[in-house]
This record gives structure tokens, sequence and C-alpha cells, in this order.
């Protein structure tokens, strides 16, 4: 019988490439990398510093790839991988790292510790140490197609009311469209108006642009499961849908674990169909503002105080950190005020890489949202901008929660309402 | 005429009472550099006021007075007779001259003036004569090796030789680093097999007197207490009197606050060799050299090679040959790989890598068909 | 016993074969790495990773040592970030730039350079020294530290404290004379040497992979790592 340990070592000698034992090698073992970690600096437990979520692949690397690794599991210095550490690592690897790729910014070696505590949970993933919060989801999106039964059914009908609502035209599994648009289940059902908005821009500016029935759920639990099997499966949808209806261009919408799948991810997994062209909406509405398709009230929300919050897989993982600074300069000159860190640099909200899903880790969830509202009350914001509706959900359930008096706004809901009539 | 007393021994020569006290305040003067109560009234080879201590010369000329010659048989084996060069042209003549020619009796080798088997049988007669009195002085290395044919002396090897002389001294002092050390013809690959005396003989005391060549009043100083007190100086592990060589050069050394300042000559002619920097960087072995050349200097104390501009070779240290290049800082490897070692050390390593990264991927191989299987 | 024969055989072929493992050992360890392999990376880049890949080393040589303080992270631990820093400082400072060092490594390659004087290097050796005892406090009695350091990380900090402290009482003189100082010294320094491969001091050569790693990965995303 296949023990958790053994099918975990399995999966890390598998993962074991030269980029992995690379970065491995270079760690010193320095720690700085927990001052980095939300999670570290909000509960200040030892076990949550991001060098720790990856001593299972740092021990399963010397155990298995190197001698002096194995001269010391012979002489018993170090032990085998048990079962008993898989679980307690999993615990560590899912409520407690969103994988924002933070502390990359301070390990002095440059260490990618979120790609590496993604490998992490590949492991837990193909050993079934997942949580079951995680894990249901996950299955719900294998089965009906999304994490929140967003099943075809409820999909249209949402789509049909939002377009009604908001008197907005949602074109719908159109062939022949330039540009495939896949909402992520959370704007669906908890920012609709969010769908409405982007329906709005895309409109304005002149864009051939679809939904895809069968490719209609962006967000990924397979990703922050871990598991490259779901991830694929996935990802496969949207392709799939991409190339039934031929476009050229798919545009992630609010959602950033999704971007980094499919923009940063999908290509070193899996066949990607030709020709078509992976962006987030940010970077389109920002390629909008710049090249005049829309155009912008300027000084359209210039009151109180509006700040930025910077989702770590739109920005800092995707790359998109100059877009949104050029769209609140133009709606908010005076009002915009950067964080402190901010853009590459910026603090995670704590929700996300699916710890929101998780029970469990709601306490560590609130305490690392802490450190938001610091930042948030040392720039005396007012609102709170951003372009994940994760990281967005995160923000309306801990605003509540800690009952703060801060408006919390999806970026592209700004732009759809300060546009200039054509 | 040997019974006679040395005093008596000189009077005869035409030394006056008043030539013996200045010859006895000449050896107390020898014997003022040695750990000996100091001694009254005098200046050292330095020039330096010793502090005074009443009756020492006294006792010198009651030692003198009543004691007979000492005999010295000086040997040579694998040398250059450097050190019978120092003695003999030493800047201070009158007390070498004196300790050698009229305190002791001897067999010397270079200095005798007969030849061939007269000089043999001159020498095996003083052996018997004095057996158990006599001091034996050995200057250069000897050799056992291919049965000792690299160094013979009418037609017996010099280990054989040194075993003879050695076995009715009362002491040994080996002079210079050839005897003590081995010296020059030990420096690799030491195509003799030479040795030093303390490493041959070992059932009688044997001092050294390291350096090249030895410092001639640190050679008379051993002699003169010897002759005086019948006792030889307290010594270090490598046989060294303590006395002589307790200090490193370093530790003495006149350029020493330009090392501390960090001022360096960087060649023999540069601003810094003339303004007297420190000659670390030009391969200076004083740090790890003991020996009194800081003190006592050389040539009647006028200088000595650091003063002089040339850097401490570690001449009364063993091995001092491969000690690392004379011109190399200390610091630097005696010996390093050569650009083939370390290029095969490099693909030792490679090597090894190619091995186990074989294993490593195979095992990675394995682990993904493994899971293949699963599927199935 | 006899010093000079055992700094002789420090300086000499303990040296020697020392160096040579250490060759050998850093040779294996770069070599098994790059037989693992690397997938090519198939993903369009927004941005250049060589560009990346640039940027990453200068700010990790060049920008960040100078100005820690930007950084939200150093508030929170300077002393560490400082002591740190000092420590490689004074580090690099004795070993290139201190006298004795400049000669091995003359002796070794054929070349030489100008030094620093004396007493800097002097100081900076001192400071170093502090510096490595406080990150020694600093990971006896930090929480995180303590988790993550297993024996090894402590002969990490041993093996290189020893040659530091052995260098450092040379220079001065202190208790011993000199050739038992200098015995010590290379005797420590060759023990480093044969320690550096099989420990995580040889991160000085995969600090290289790292950050390139890492500047490439954020190179192709256009964003500055
Ligand atoms: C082949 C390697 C090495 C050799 C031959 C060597 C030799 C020396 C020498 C000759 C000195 C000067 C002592 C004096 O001024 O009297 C010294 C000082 C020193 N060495 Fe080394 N060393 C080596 C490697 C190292 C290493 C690897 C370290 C540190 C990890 C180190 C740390 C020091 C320190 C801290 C000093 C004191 C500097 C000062 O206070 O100015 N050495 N070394
Ligand atoms: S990726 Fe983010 S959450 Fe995870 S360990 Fe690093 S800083 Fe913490
Ligand atoms: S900051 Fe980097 S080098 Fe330091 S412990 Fe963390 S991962 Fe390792
Ligand atoms: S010249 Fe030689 S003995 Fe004198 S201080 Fe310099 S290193 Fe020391």
């Amino acid at each position: 019988m296949k023990t958790i340990s053994n099918i975990a070592m399995n999966t890390f000698v598998k993962e074991t490439g030269g980029y992995v034992a690379a970065q491995l090698e270079a760690c010193t073992r320095c720690g700085m990398c927990a001052d980095a970690c939300h999670f570290y600096v909000a509960t200040g437990n030892p076990e949550y510093a991001p060098v720790w979520k990856i001593d299972l692949l740092k021990r399963a690397y010397e155990q298995r790839f190197t001698l002096s690794g194995k001269v010391k599991l012979a002489l018993g210095v170090d032990k085998p991988v048990t079962d008993e550490d898989i679980q307690k690592f999993s615990k560590i690897v899912y409520e407690a790292c969103t994988m924002c790729n933070k502390c990359s910014m301070v390990c002095p070696m440059g260490l990618q510790l979120g790609p590496l505590i993604h490998e992490v949970r590949t492991s837990m993933s193909n050993a079934g140490v997942v949580p079951d919060d995680l894990m249901k989801a996950v299955n719900k999106q294998v089965e009906e197609g999304s994490p929140l039964g967003v099943t075809d059914d409820v999909y249209d009908d949402r789509i049909e009311w939002v377009a009604d609502e908001w008197e907005v035209d949602i074109p719908v599994d159109v062939k022949g469209a330039d540009t495939l648009v896949v909402f992520s289940s959370i704007e669906v059902m908890k920012f609709p108006e969010n769908i409405a908005a982007i329906a709005k821009i895309l409109n304005t500016a002149g864009e051939k642009w679809t939904l895809s029935t069968a490719g209609r759920e962006v967000v990924n639990f397979g990703f922050y499961e871990g598991s490259e099997e779901r991830t694929k499966m996935f990802m496969q949808r949207i392709f799939d849908a991409a190339k039934e209806l031929g476009v050229k261009k798919i545009v992630v919408t609010e959602c950033g674990h999704a971007y980094d799948a499919l923009r940063w991810t999908s290509y070193n997994m899996m066949e990607v169909p030709a020709g078509i062209e992976i962006t987030h909406i940010v970077g389109l509405i920002g390629e909008y503002v710049r090249s005049g398709k829309i155009k912008l009230k300027a000084g359209a929300f210039d009151n109180g105080v509006i700040t930025f919050h910077d989702a770590c897989k739109i920005q800092r993982r995707g790359g998109h950190i100059k877009e949104p600074r050029e769209i609140l300069k133009i709606l908010a000159p005076n009002s915009f005020k950067e964080m402190s860190p901010s853009k590459e640099q910026a603090i995670c909200c704590g929700g996300g890489g699916g710890v929101i899903a998780i029970k469990e880790a709601d306490p560590v969830r609130y305490a690392a949202f802490e450190l938001k509202i610091d930042q948030m009350k040392a720039v005396g914001a007012d609102a709170v901008v951003m372009s994940c509706s994760n990281c967005r959900l995160q923000f309306t359930d801990c605003v509540q929660h800690f009952n703060l008096d801060v408006k919390v706004k999806g970026l592209s809901q700004m732009v759809a309402d300060a546009l200039e009539e054509r | 005429m040997a019974e006679d007393s040395i005093y008596s021994e000189l009077k005869k020569e035409g030394m006056s009472r008043r030539g013996f006290l200045k010859f006895c305040g000449l050896v107390a003067g020898a014997m003022s550099f040695t750990m000996l109560p100091p001694i009254e009234g005098l200046t050292d080879v330095r020039g330096v006021q010793s502090p005074v201590k009443h009756g020492t010369i006294e006792m010198v000329a009651k030692a003198l007075q009543t004691k007979q010659r000492l005999p010295v048989i000086w040997m040579e084996f694998q040398d250059c007779a450097g050190c019978t060069e120092a003695l003999t042209r030493s800047k201070s003549p009158t007390l070498v001259d004196l300790v050698l020619n009229k305190i002791t009796v001897e067999y010397h080798e270079t200095l005798t003036a007969a030849a061939g088997f007269q000089t043999e049988e001159a020498k095996l007669a003083a052996m018997q004569k004095y057996a158990g009195q006599y001091i034996l002085v050995v200057e250069g290395s000897v050799t056992d090796l291919d049965d000792g044919i690299y160094c013979t002396i009418g037609g017996k090897s010099s280990m054989e030789l040194l075993r003879e002389a050695a076995a009715g001294a009362a002491a040994i002092v080996a002079t210079g680093n050839c005897a003590a050390f081995g010296g020059l013809p030990r420096a690799k690959p030491n195509p003799t097999g030479a040795l030093g005396v303390y490493e041959v003989i070992k059932d009688k005391p044997v001092v050294n007197i390291p350096g090249c060549p030895a410092i001639p009043e640190v050679f008379t100083s051993v002699l003169a207490q010897f002759l005086v007190f019948g006792t030889l100086p307290e010594l270090d592990a490598l046989h060294r009197p303590k006395n002589f060589y307790g200090t490193a050069i370093h530790d003495r050394c006149l350029r020493r606050p330009f090392y501390d300042a960090g001022k360096f000559a960087l060649s023999f002619d540069d601003e810094g060799a003339k303004k007297g920097y420190c000659l670390y960087k030009l391969g200076c072995k004083g740090p790890t050299t003991y020996n009194s050349c800081a003190t006592l200097k050389w040539s009647g104390g006028l200088s000595f090679p650091i003063q002089s501009g040339h850097p401490c070779l570690g001449c009364s240290e063993p091995n001092f040959w491969d000690g690392g290049g004379f011109y190399q800082g200390q610091s630097a490897p005696i010996s390093k790989p050569t650009g083939t070692v370390a290029a095969a050390a490099v693909a030792a390593g490679v090597a090894i890598a190619a091995g186990v990264g074989m294993a490593n991927v195979a095992q990675k191989k394995a682990a993904h068909s493994a899971d293949k299987e699963e599927e199935e | 016993m006899n010093w000079t024969a055992v700094l002789e055989f420090a300086r000499g072929p303990f040296f020697k074969v020392a160096l040579l493992v250490f060759i050998a050992g850093m040779a294996y360890r770069i070599a098994r790495i790059i037989m693992l392999g690397w997938k090519k990376d198939r993903v369009p880049p927004r941005g250049s990773k060589v560009e990346g890949a640039a940027i990453s080393f200068l700010k990790g040589i060049l920008i960040w040592p100078f100005i820690p303080w930007v950084k939200d992270t150093f508030k929170r631990n300077p002393i560490i970030y400082i002591a740190g820093g000092l420590f490689h400082l004074g580090l690099f400072v004795v070993l290139i730039l201190g006298t004795a060092h400049m000669l091995v490594w003359k002796s070794l390659l054929g070349f030489g350079w100008a030094t620093l004087p004396l007493p800097i290097v002097d100081w900076l050796a001192a400071v170093a020294i502090v510096a490595m005892i406080v990150l020694f406090i600093h990971r006896l009695t930090n929480p995180v530290m303590r988790l993550i350091s297993g024996w090894p990380e402590w002969l990490n900090l041993l093996f290189v404290f020893l040659p530091m402290v052995t260098g450092y009482m040379m220079t001065h003189h202190l208790f011993f004379r000199y050739e038992v100082l200098f015995s010590l010294h290379m005797l420590s320094v060759n023990v480093m040497l044969i320690w550096i491969p099989i420990s995580r001091i040889s991160h000085f050569v995969f600090y290289f992979f790292s950050k390139a790693i890492h500047g490439a990965d954020f190179g192709k995303r256009s964003v500055s790592p």
C-alpha cells in the first residue's frame, strides 16, 4: 500500500529539477523571509515562516538527490519524511500561505518562495491531504463547472439578469468574436455589478467580445489545490471554448489566481491554442485609456482619500502595476494615495490562494488583514480600490468583520462609472 | 699541559693579570646575553649597559683560574663552512678568538693545519683523551641514505662519524640550520636524506644554534656558559637556547610600526622601500622566525637583513627552504595545486556529479512511470 | 608540540588537500544541479528576462545593501539586516583587501592588487566578528531561527567564526605565539574550505543561480524584481 508520505515524496522527486534544486541550494536559512509574510507577522507563529513552508521540499531534495542528505539520513541526523509531517505541513501551506510571493522580494537570495510552496501543495494534493473545505470547492468545480455552483443554467440566468438590470449588451457564445471574456464565479454571484461594468467598458471601446457558457469559469481551484491534473482540466475548458468560438484573445477578469494560472502557468503545463493572446482586464482597460478608445471623466472620484490595493497575482505576479495607477491618476488625481509599501512590494490581503475558502483559516486570515488595516489607516483611506475580486471578497468580509469605515471598490466599476459617453 | 688551568695557559702565552681580568670581563660579556644573573659594569655587544651585579667577573676569573681549557671537537658534514666563516670573520674577533683559541682546544676540519689521516688520528686521540668531557660541535647535516655514501670522510659515513664522536661527548652543539634541522641539504626533494643532529643523537644533550649561519655571539655564549658554569642554557622545543630564540624577529623588528600601520614596501626599490616600510609583502618571515637578529644584529651590532632592506628568510626555523618562496608573502600557501591538478579536481567533482545526476534522473523517470502505472 | 611543523602542514599539504576538496566539491554541487535539467519556459513574456536578471543583481548587490531602510521588512529587524550586511562587508574586505589574503590570491591566481591599510581592515574584521556574535545570538533566540536551524547551521557559524577570530588574534598577537595562531588560523581555514561544499556556505555560488531565476521570473512579467 502506498502511504501519503510515499506519494508526496514521489511527487517531490518529479517536481525537482534545476529550477527547484538551484533555489533550495541557495537558501542560507537566514530567516529574513519570515518578516515578509503577513501570516507570520500577524501571528508570530514561526511555522508560518516561508522558509519553513518549503522544509519538506528541501528535505525531500536532500534525502533523494544529494550525497550529504543520504549520509545524514543514514546517520540518523535527518529523519525520513513521515505521514504526520505531511499532514502537519498541509495545514501550514494551505491555511497560512496565499502564494503572494512577497517573501521572494525580501529573500536576499531571491528564492521564488511562492512557486516553491506551490510545489509543496502539489505534493499534498497528490497525496490527498488537502483541507476539506478547499477540496469540496475543487470537486464542485470538477462536477458543476464552478466552485460556487454556477451551473450552465445559473450562469445564463445571472447574465441575462445583469444585462437587464444594468441595461448593457452582453454577447454570449458569439462565434467569430475577437475576444473571449471569462468572469470568475465570485463576480457572477457576489459582484454582478462588475460584469455590467466590464460589459459597458468593452462595448464603449467597440470591442468585438463574447462570453462562453462552456468556458464560463475563470477561477481555478485546481491551481489553489496545486493539482496539476485539475488545474489543466479547468483551463482546458476555457481553451476549448476559445477554440470553438475562434477568438484571438482571452481576457481574464478580476481574478488574480486565475490570471497566474492562465497567463503564466498554462504554457508550461499543456497545449495552449496557438495565436491566442491571454491578458487581464486591467491590462486591456489600460490599453483602451492609453490609446484613447475610451475616455474617462477626469477627477470623477476626486474626493476623500482613495488608495489602491495591489493584488499579488495581478500586480506583483501579473505585471499590471502601471495601468491601475495611470487610471487612478485620471479618476482621482488628488485623492489617490499610495499605501506603503505598494506595487511589487505590496502586502497581500491575506485571502488569496484559496485561504478564504477554508473555514479553519479564518483566524489567521483576519489576523493577516490587520496589516492591511494599518496600511490603510496610515494613508487615511476612505476607499480602497482593487482589481481582483478575490481580494475584494476578503476586503468586504474583513471590513464587516472589523467594522471599518472604508469603501471597497472594483477598479473596472470605477472606470465604467467614469466613462465619457461617445 | 692539559692539567694546567686556563689562566696558567694564558699566562704562559704572556697575558698579564690585567689582561686576564679584561678577558674575564669579555667572557662574562659573552654570557651576558644569556639568562645568567645580570653582569655588572659591562656593556654587551650591543653596547647596552648590562645591569650591574657584583662579583661576576670575579666568578669568571675564578672559574678560569681553576678550570682547564674546554676541549672542543668540531666536525663538518654536509655544510658550506659558513658558520665557521661567520665565527672567524666575526666583527667581535677578540671575543671569538679568545673563546675559540684561548679557552678551547680543538679539532676543526677547516681550521686545522694538518691534513689527511693525520687529522683523523689527531681527532681520535683528542676524543680518547677527553672522553666524557669534550663538546662536540657539528656543522652540517648528516645522512644515512644509501649507506651514507653522500657524505664520507676517510671512508666513513657522516652518520658513523657522528655516532663515534657523540659517544664520548659531554654535550653536542649543532651550529647552523644544517646541523640543527637539515638546512639547505634537506630542501625538497632532500636527495641525500639529510637529517639534523638532534634527530639522530638522542642520548646526549644537543643544543641547536640554528641560523644561516648561526650568530657567532650566540655560539660563543653557549660555550662560555658551559666552560664557566658547566651548564647548558635552557632550551625550547626545538632545542634552541630560549634566551636567544625566545622572541620572534617580528616582535623586535625596527620596521614593525610600519607593519602595524599597514605600510609595506612593494618592491625593493619603491618609495616604501626607501622609507623603510615593512617587508611583509616582499616575503618577510619575521613573524614566525625566532632568533636574535633584531636585537644582537650582525657584524658587531651594525645591522641585520631587515634593517638593510632584505626580508627575513626564516633561517633559524626548520625547513626554511621549503616554507614558501623567500620573496612570497608569508600568507601565501606553501603548496598549492597546479592548474592541472585543480582541473583534475573539477573533473572528479563533475564525474561524481554525473554519477549522482544520472541516478537522480533515473529516479525522476521512475517516479513518473510509477505514476503512469497508477493511472492505468 | 612543534607548532612550526603544524603550521607547515596547515599551510602546505593540508591546505592543498582542503583546496582540492573545495574545488571538487563545488564542481560536484554545481554539476549536480545542472544535470537535473531546466524545463524550457514556453510562456510568452511581457518583458525581458535578461533585463530582469540584470536588475535583480544590481539591486541585490549595489542597491539594497546600501539603502536597506527603504524596505519595510528592514524596519522590523534592522539589527539583523545591519549585522548581516556588516558581516559580509567585513568578510569581503578582509579576504580581498587584506594584505595577507591578497598574497594568497596572488599566489593562487598569479596577480595581486593594492590593499587597504591594516587599521581599516582590522576594524572591519572586528566589526565582522561582532556582527557574527549578533547573528549567533539572533539564531539562538529568535523562534523562527531556532525552528529552521539544525546542527549544520550552527556549524556554519562556527566554521566561519574560527578563521575570523584566529585571524584577528593573529594580527594582534593575542595570547599565543604567532605561529600557534597562524597554525590555528590555517587549520580553521582548511576545515572551512572542506566544509563549504557540504554546507550552505556555498550559497555564494547558488546566489547567482537563484537571483537570476528571481530576476527572470520578474523580468518576464515586466515587474521590477
Ligand atoms: C588561505 C587562506 C588564508 C590565509 C593564508 C590567511 C592568512 C592570514 C594572515 C597571514 C593574516 C594576517 C595576520 C597578521 O596580520 O599578522 C590573516 C588575518 C585574518 N584572517 Fe586570514 N587567512 C586565510 C583565510 C581566511 C578566511 C577564510 C577568513 C574568514 C573566514 C580569514 C579571516 C581573517 C581575519 C578576520 C583576519 C584578521 C584581519 C585583521 O584583523 O586585520 N582568513 N589571515
Ligand atoms: S507567498 Fe505570501 S503568504 Fe506565502 S509564505 Fe510567502 S509571503 Fe507568506
Ligand atoms: S529569506 Fe530566503 S534565504 Fe533566507 S531563509 Fe528565507 S528563503 Fe532562505
Ligand atoms: S619587516 Fe618582517 S619582521 Fe619586520 S615588521 Fe615587517 S614582517 Fe615583521
